[in-house]
C-alpha cells in the first residue's frame, strides 16, 4: 500500500483539491467565500504535495535499485511535482480573476 | 508453503522483496538438463482448443481475443458505412438521401456504435489478445469471464444494431440528452434501445476490466516488477482503472432515464424536481474520460511499437508512465467543458476550463517521448511506423484545438458547430483508430502465418491518412462558417457546400483505404496460434516468445524491458522449457499468480477449461435487457432467470482444491496450488467490483445531492431519524453473522453447517434491513413519480435493493456447494468472496440509510 500511496500521491492530492474546488464553486458559487476556500485548500494541497515529494526523493536517494519502494519513489516525486502543477493552476481562476 | 521457505535459504532485506520471496531463487534459471519425454505433449493435450462448434465454447485467449478484435473491426466497418451514407446526404444542399428521422438514427447509431461497440471494446479486445503473452502468462486470470465479455458484446451489439433495419434504433444522439430523449418527445421504444442497450454493453466492458486489472497485477512473469512492465500493460492498467470509475455513471444514467421513461420517475423533469443537467453531469463524467479511455492503450500501443520500429527502446519510459497515470486522474476533471454553454457558475467554468488545459501537459510528455524516440532511434518506414507518424501529426493538430476549445470565449463561438465535429474527429481517428491499424500491420504476424502486405499496406495508410485530412480539415471551416452539427441538410447559398463536397470525397477515400485493407487482410491473414509468422519487426518484448495455445512453452524469468534484445537466447531457453512451468505441474491449466509490485510467485492458479456456461449466460443475459426493450416483460424475466441458473452453473465447478497442495513450478521452487485471502486474484476481483457498485452508489447519491441544491422547494421531510435506530442493527448484524461465519469456518470445534447458517442469517438480516428501509419512506407518504427527491431515493433504495437481492443469492449458492461438500476447510475462497460481498452490502445500506434521513434533514 505504501508503494501505491508514494506512486500515486501526488495525484490522489490533485482529485482531492478539484473535487473540493468543484464543491466550493458549486455551494457559493463567484463569492469571496469560494475564493477564500480556494485559497486554503490550495495551500493545505500544495503542503501535502511537497511533503509527498521530499519523501518519495528522500526514498530514491537512499534506496537500492531493485527495492520495493525504489521505482515508485523515483516516480512519485515527478507525479507529485506535476500535481504541484496542477493544483497551482486549478486555483489560478479563483485567485486572479 | 512458501517458495522461500522450500529453498531454505535465508531471505534477504525485507527492502528488496515483497512477499518473504527469496530472489537468489531467481539465479537457479535458466535449468539445465533434460525435461522429461512428454511434458510439452502434455502441455498441448492440457491447452488445446475445441474444434467445429464447439469452438463456441472456447476460452483460450487466442481464440477469444481474436474473435473479439474481429467483431469489434466489424462493428467500425457497419459504423463507417452510415457515415459514408451521411456524408452523401450532405455533399450537396437539400439533398434527398437520407429523410430527417432516418438521418437522426443514422448520426446516433455511427456515434454510439463507434463510441461503445467499436472503440472500447476494440482495446479490451487487444488486451485479451496481446496481455497474456507480453506478460507471459498462460492466459488472463478468469478466461470464462473473458469469453462472456465478448459473447454479451456481440450478441448484445448485435441485437442493438439490428433496430436500425426496422426503424427503431435510438435518434437522441450518442449523448441522449433529455428532455428530448424523454416520453415527451422520445415517445417510441427508440431510446430504450440505447438506454437498455448500451447500459448491458457496459457490463460487458466492465467485467473485461476486471479481467485485465487482475491480469496485469497478478498475472506477470516473475521478475517483471512494475518498472519491467510493457508499456502496453500499463496502458491496459490505467485503461480499466478508468472504465470502473467512469463507466458507473453512465450505467447509474441510463437506469434513471429508462426509470423515468418506464415508470415515470422524475430524475430529469424539472417541474418535478428534477433536473435535465443531472443527465449532462453524469453522462459527461463519463462521457470525457471515455475519450482517455480510448486514447490511452492506443498510447500503448503506439509506445510499444515506436520503440521496437526505431529499434531503440523507448524514451523516457518512466515519464510516460507518469504521463498515463496523470491523464488518468485529471480527465476526471474536465467533464463540464462539455457544458460551457448551460450557464454553470463563472468560478466553477473557471476550474473545468483549467482542468481541461491541464490535461494536455501529460498527453504532451507522451507526444514528445515518442518524437524523441524516432529521433535517437533507427526509424524503418514501413507500414506500422506510417500508421504512427500519420496518428502523430494528427492526433497532435487535434490536441490544439482541443486546447483552444477548452478557452471558453473560444468554445461559446464553435459549440455544436461542424468545429467541434472536427475536433473530436482528429482526436479519435489520430489517437485511436491510425495506432489501432498501426497494431495491425505490426502484430498480425503474432497470429497469422502470413503478414500482412507492405505494398498493400502503404496504399491503405496513404488513401486512408490524405482521406482523413481531405474529410476533417475542411470541417473546421464549415464550423467557423456556422454549420451547426446534427442537421441532416442545409440551404444553398450558405457557403457551406464546397467544404461540404470536399468533405464527402475525403470520406471515400478513408473508406477506399479501408477497404485494400479488407483486400490484405483476405489475400494474407490466416490465423495460427502456433507457426505463426514471427518477429517480423524485431520487436524486444515476451509476446514475440514463441506461443503456443498454452502461450510460452515455459514462463521466462524477466529482468528487463526487452527482454529478448537483451538476452538474444530466450527464445530458445523458453522454447527448451528452461524457465517457469515448463509442463503442467497438475494436468491442469494453470498460470503463476505473482505478487503486484515486484512480480514474485505467489501460487499456482488452476485455470478453467473450455464451457458452454459463459456463452449461453451471455445468451440470457441479452435476452433479458433485449425483452425487456421491446417490453416483452415476462419472458425477459424468465431469460434474466436463465441467465442466473447458467452463471450458478458456470461457478459450479470453479473453486475445486486440486491434489497435490502445493507444486514444482520449476527449478525445485515449490508454490501453493489452493491460497485464500487477500492475496489471491479472485479477492481482487471481487474488491474492484465492489469498487464499480460503490461507484454506481455515489453517482446515485451524488444526484440526490445535486437534485436537493437545484430544487429545494420539493424537497419533504424524510422519515423520523429514528428509524435509523432498527435499520442500522439490522445492517450491521448483516455484515457482523458474515464476519462470524467466516470465524466459525476457521474453528475446528465448529460443525459443518454452523457457517453456511451464520451466513444465510446474515444475508436474511440484510434483507429484512432493507425491506424496512422501503417500507419506512412508504409509509412517510413520499411517492417516486412524485419529484426528484422521490425518483433519487427511490434510485438509491433501488440499488440497494439489487446489491441485497446478489447478497442472498450469494449465500444460498454457498449453503448449496455446503451441502455438497465443495466448502472447503478452514479455509475457503467461495466463502470468503461471500463474506465480503455481504459486508459491503451491509456497509452501502448503512451509508444510503444515513444519507437519505439525516441529510437534508438532521442539517
Amino acid at each position: 500500500m505504501r508503494a501505491w500511496l508514494l506512486l500515486l500521491g501526488g495525484m490522489l492530492v490533485w482529485t482531492i483539491h478539484f473535487f473540493v474546488l468543484y464543491g466550493l464553486g458549486s455551494l457559493f458559487g463567484t463569492t469571496p467565500t469560494a475564493r477564500i476556500g480556494t485559497l486554503l485548500v490550495t495551500l493545505a494541497c500544495l503542503a501535502a504535495n511537497l511533503a509527498i515529494l521530499v519523501t518519495c526523493m528522500r526514498i530514491a536517494r537512499t534506496a537500492d535499485r531493485e527495492s520495493v519502494l525504489g521505482w515508485p519513489a523515483r516516480l512519485g516525486a515527478p507525479v507529485a511535482v506535476l500535481s504541484i502543477v496542477s493544483v497551482a493552476w486549478q486555483a489560478f481562476p479563483a485567485l486572479f480573476t | 508453503m512458501n517458495a522461500s521457505r522450500t529453498s531454505g535459504a535465508v531471505p534477504p532485506a525485507a527492502s528488496v522483496s515483497e512477499t518473504g520471496f527469496d530472489p537468489t531463487l531467481f539465479d537457479r534459471f535458466p535449468t539445465s538438463g533434460e525435461r522429461p519425454e512428454g511434458e510439452l505433449g502434455e502441455l498441448e493435450h492440457v491447452w488445446r482448443a475445441p474444434r467445429g462448434w464447439g469452438l463456441l465454447t472456447v476460452v483460450n485467449n487466442n481464440y477469444v481475443g481474436i474473435f473479439y478484435v474481429g467483431a469489434a473491426f466489424l462493428f467500425f466497418l457497419l459504423a463507417g458505412i452510415l457515415a459514408l451514407v451521411m456524408r452523401v446526404q450532405l455533399a450537396l444542399p437539400l439533398n434527398g438521401v437520407l429523410p430527417q428521422e432516418t438521418y437522426n438514427q443514422f448520426f446516433t447509431m455511427h456515434g454510439t456504435v463507434m463510441m461503445f461497440l467499436f472503440a472500447v471494446p476494440a482495446v479490451e479486445a487487444l488486451g485479451v489478445l496481446l496481455l497474456p503473452q507480453m506478460l507471459a502468462a498462460r492466459d488472463l486470470p478468469f478466461p470464462r469471464l473473458s469469453a462472456y465479455a465478448f459473447w454479451a458484446y456481440l450478441v448484445g451489439g448485435l441485437a442493438f444494431f439490428a433496430s436500425i433495419f426496422v426503424g427503431l434504433a435510438p435518434n437522441g444522439g450518442w449523448f441522449m440528452y433529455p428532455p428530448l430523449t424523454s416520453t415527451a418527445y422520445s415517445p417510441g421504444i427508440n431510446a430504450d434501445f440505447w438506454l437498455l442497450g448500451i447500459g448491458f454493453i457496459e457490463i460487458s466492458a466492465i467485467a473485461g476490466a476486471i479481467e485485465i486489472i487482475v491480469g496485469v497485477l497478478k498475472t506477470r512473469a516473475p521478475g517483471m516488477s512494475l518498472d519491467k512492465m510493457p508499456i502496453f500493460a500499463w496502458a491496459m492498467l490505467v485503461f480499466a482503472g478508468m472504465i470502473i470509475i467512469a463507466f458507473p455513471a453512465v450505467i447509474f444514467g441510463t437506469l434513471a432515464l429508462e426509470l423515468e421513461r418506464a415508470l415515470n420517475w422524475p430524475f430529469f423533469d424539472p417541474t418535478r424536481g428534477g433536473d435535465p443537467l443531472l443527465w449532462q453531469h453524469l453522462f459527461w463524467f463519463f462521457g470525457h474520460p471515455e475519450v482517455y479511455i480510448i486514447f490511452l492503450p492506443a498510447a500503448g500501443l503506439v509506445s510499444m511499437m515506436v520503440a521496437a520500429l526505431s529499434r531503440t527502446p523507448l524514451v523516457g519510459y518512466r515519464l510516460v508512465v507518469l504521463a498515463l497515470v496523470a491523464t488518468a486522474f485529471i480527465s476526471f476533471g474536465v467533464w463540464a467543458h462539455h457544458m460551457f454553454a448551460v450557464g454553470m457558475p463563472r468560478l466553477s467554468v473557471g476550474f473545468f476550463s483549467a482542468a481541461s488545459m491541464a490535461v494536455s501537459v501529460p498527453a504532451g510528455i507522451q507526444v514528445f517521448a515518442w518524437i524523441a524516440t524516432l529521433s535517437v532511434g533507427r526509424p524503418r518506414y514501413q507500414t506500422p511506423t506510417l500508421f504512427l507518424v500519420g496518428g502523430l501529426v494528427t492526433f497532435v493538430l487535434g490536441g490544439l484545438t482541443g486546447v483552444m476549445v477548452a478557452m471558453v470565449p473560444f468554445d461559446w463561438q464553435v459549440h455544436d458547430s461542424y468545429f467541434i465535429v472536427a475536433h473530436l474527429h482528429y482526436v479519435l481517428i489520430g489517437g485511436m483508430v491510425f495506432p489501432m491499424f498501426a497494431g495491425f500491420y505490426y502484430w498480425t504476424p503474432m497470429m497469422s502465418r502470413r503478414p500482412l502486405s507492405e505494398r498493400l499496406g502503404k496504399w491503405v495508410f496513404w488513401l486512408m491518412f490524405a482521406g482523413m485530412q481531405v474529410t476533417f480539415l475542411p470541417m473546421h471551416l464549415t464550423g467557423f462558417m456556422g454549420m451547426p452539427r446534427r442537421v441532416y441538410t442545409y440551404l444553398p447559398g450558405r457557403d457551406w457546400e464546397i467544404t461540404n463536397m470536399i468533405s464527402t470525397v475525403g470520406a471515400f477515400m478513408l473508406a477506399a483505404g479501408i477497404l485494400i485493407f479488407l483486400v490484405d487482410l483476405i489475400r494474407n491473414f490466416r490465423f495460427a496460434a502456433e507457426g505463426n509468422a514471427g518477429n517480423v519487426y524485431g520487436g524486444g518484448t515476451l509476446e514475440w516468445l514463441p506461443t503456443g495455445l498454452y502461450s510460452t512453452r515455459s514462463i521466462p524469468l524477466v529482468t528487463s524491458r526487452e527482454p529478448l534484445w537483451d538476452r538474444p537466447g530466450l527464445s530458445r531457453e523458453v522454447e527448451e522449457g528452461r524457465y517457469f512451468l515448463p509442463g503442467s505441474a497438475t494436468g491442469n491449466r494453470e498460470t503463476i499468480i505473482t505478487s503486484p509490485l515486484r512480480a514474485e510467485p505467489q501460487y499456482l492458479q488452476i485455470m478453467p477449461g473450455p464451457s458452454v456456461w459463459p456463452l449461453l449466460s451471455a445468451i440470457f443475459t441479452a435476452g433479458f435487457f433485449l425483452l425487456l426493450t421491446v417490453q416483452a416483460y415476462l419472458v425477459g424475466v424468465v431469460s434474466g432467470l436463465v441467465a442466473i441458473w447458467c452463471m450458478i452453473r458456470w461457478l459450479w465447478e470453479t473453486d475445486r482444491p486440486v491434489r497435490p497442495p502445493t507444486a514444482d513450478i520449476g527449478a525445485g521452487i515449490e508454490v501453493p496450488t489452493y491460497v485464500t485471502g487477500p492475496s489471491t486474484h479472485g479477492w481482487w476481483a471481487m474488491v474492484v467490483l465492489q469498487i464499480v457498485i460503490g461507484m454506481i452508489f455515489l453517482m446515485a447519491a451524488f444526484s440526490y445531492l445535486y437534485l436537493y441544491g437545484v430544487h429545494t422547494s420539493f424537497w419533504t421531510a424524510p422519515p423520523a431519524p429514528s428509524w435509523l435506530a432498527l435499520l442500522l442493527p439490522l445492517y450491521g448484524a448483516g455484515m457482523g453473522l458474515a464476519w462470524l461465519a467466516r470465524v466459525l469456518l476457521a474453528r475446528r470445534r465448529s460443525t459443518l453447517w454452523s457457517p453456511a447458517t451464520a451466513l444465510l442469517f446474515g444475508a436474511a438480516s440484510l434483507l429484512t434491513g432493507f425491506v424496512l428501509d422501503c417500507l419506512s419512506w412508504r409509509w412517510s407518504g413520499l411517492d417516486p413519480e412524485a419529484s426528484g427527491q422521490g425518483a433519487t431515493v427511490y434510485g438509491l433504495l433501488a440499488i440497494q435493493g439489487f446489491v441485497t437481492g446478489v447478497a442472498v443469492l450469494i449465500a444460498l449458492y454457498v449453503a448449496a456447494r455446503n451441502s455438497r461438500g465443495l466448502v472447503t476447510r478452514p479455509r475457503n475462497n467461495s466463502f470468503d468472496l461471500a463474506v465480503l460481498f455481504l459486508i459491503y452490502t451491509g456497509a452501502q445500506g448503512v451509508l444510503g440509510a444515513a444519507l437519505v434521513r439525516l441529510f437534508p434533514g438532521a442539517v
